[in-house]
């Protein structure tokens, strides 16, 4: 059987993973052309990315 | 009268033909809605397989490596698995989100041998992640089914 255990990611690598894959399962799932996907999957990446950083900071004065 | 008793005819042979083929099509479109039936659930089993049945190779693929990564990640980080007992609605919810992976659901069972660990942020965003995989692979599915009843997809 497989043997993966103790995967260790910190936060942002747990978004930035996360982003990625969804990104690719989103892209894939709603365009058919490979242009089009390739535009949908960067944009759907860019924006996880920056909203996600973006509610880190919001979030971080209340985090004390 | 002649001409009235030939157009009824007529109109009659003319019913009689769009009838048959209403009842071929109708035919057809059943088959065609329990074939779509049929992908959607071997979709929900193995991630990937329904588009593969339709030859949707890419998507196949990519339904078949993300659930398969978020899975084989979620587990490793020891994020909960929830089981059919739960306690409370949420953990229902969460069993069912984990269900929706299918087979992989026993693979992330099988993978996390040592048990859920959510004391850390490991554990909780692994449990996420199997959340999630459940489900992108209902979605992906569902796009299956979509795509087999002849709808744009």
């Amino acid at each position: 059987m497989i043997e993966v255990s103790g995967v260790r990611l910190s936060h942002f690598q747990a978004m930035a993973i996360f982003a990625v894959v969804i990104s690719l399962a989103f892209g894939f799932l709603s365009r058919r052309k490979a242009g089009d996907r390739l535009r949908y999957v960067g944009w759907s990446l860019f924006l996880f990315l920056v909203i996600g950083i973006g509610i880190g900071w919001v979030m971080y004065p209340f985090s004390r | 009268m002649f001409m009235s008793e030939i157009t009824e005819q007529g109109s009659v042979a003319e019913e009689g033909t769009v009838s048959d083929a209403a009842v071929a099509d109708g035919r057809r479109a059943e088959k065609r809605k329990a074939a779509a039936y049929a992908i959607a659930v071997a979709g929900w089993v193995v991630p990937g397989l329904g588009h593969a049945i339709l030859k949707m190779w890419g998507r196949a693929a990519a339904c078949f490596l993300t659930v398969g990564l978020l899975v084989v990640l979620g587990a490793g980080m020891r994020g909960n698995i929830f089981a059919s007992g739960g306690g409370d609605a949420f953990d229902t919810l969460g069993y069912f989100a984990d269900l929706g992976a299918g087979g992989f659901y026993f693979v992330a069972r099988s993978i996390e041998k040592q048990g859920a660990d959510v004391s850390h942020a490991n554990g909780d965003y692994g449990t996420r992640f199997l959340a999630t995989a459940g489900i992108l692979n209902l979605l992906a599915a569902l796009h299956a089914f979509e795509a087999a009843r002849g709808h744009k997809a």
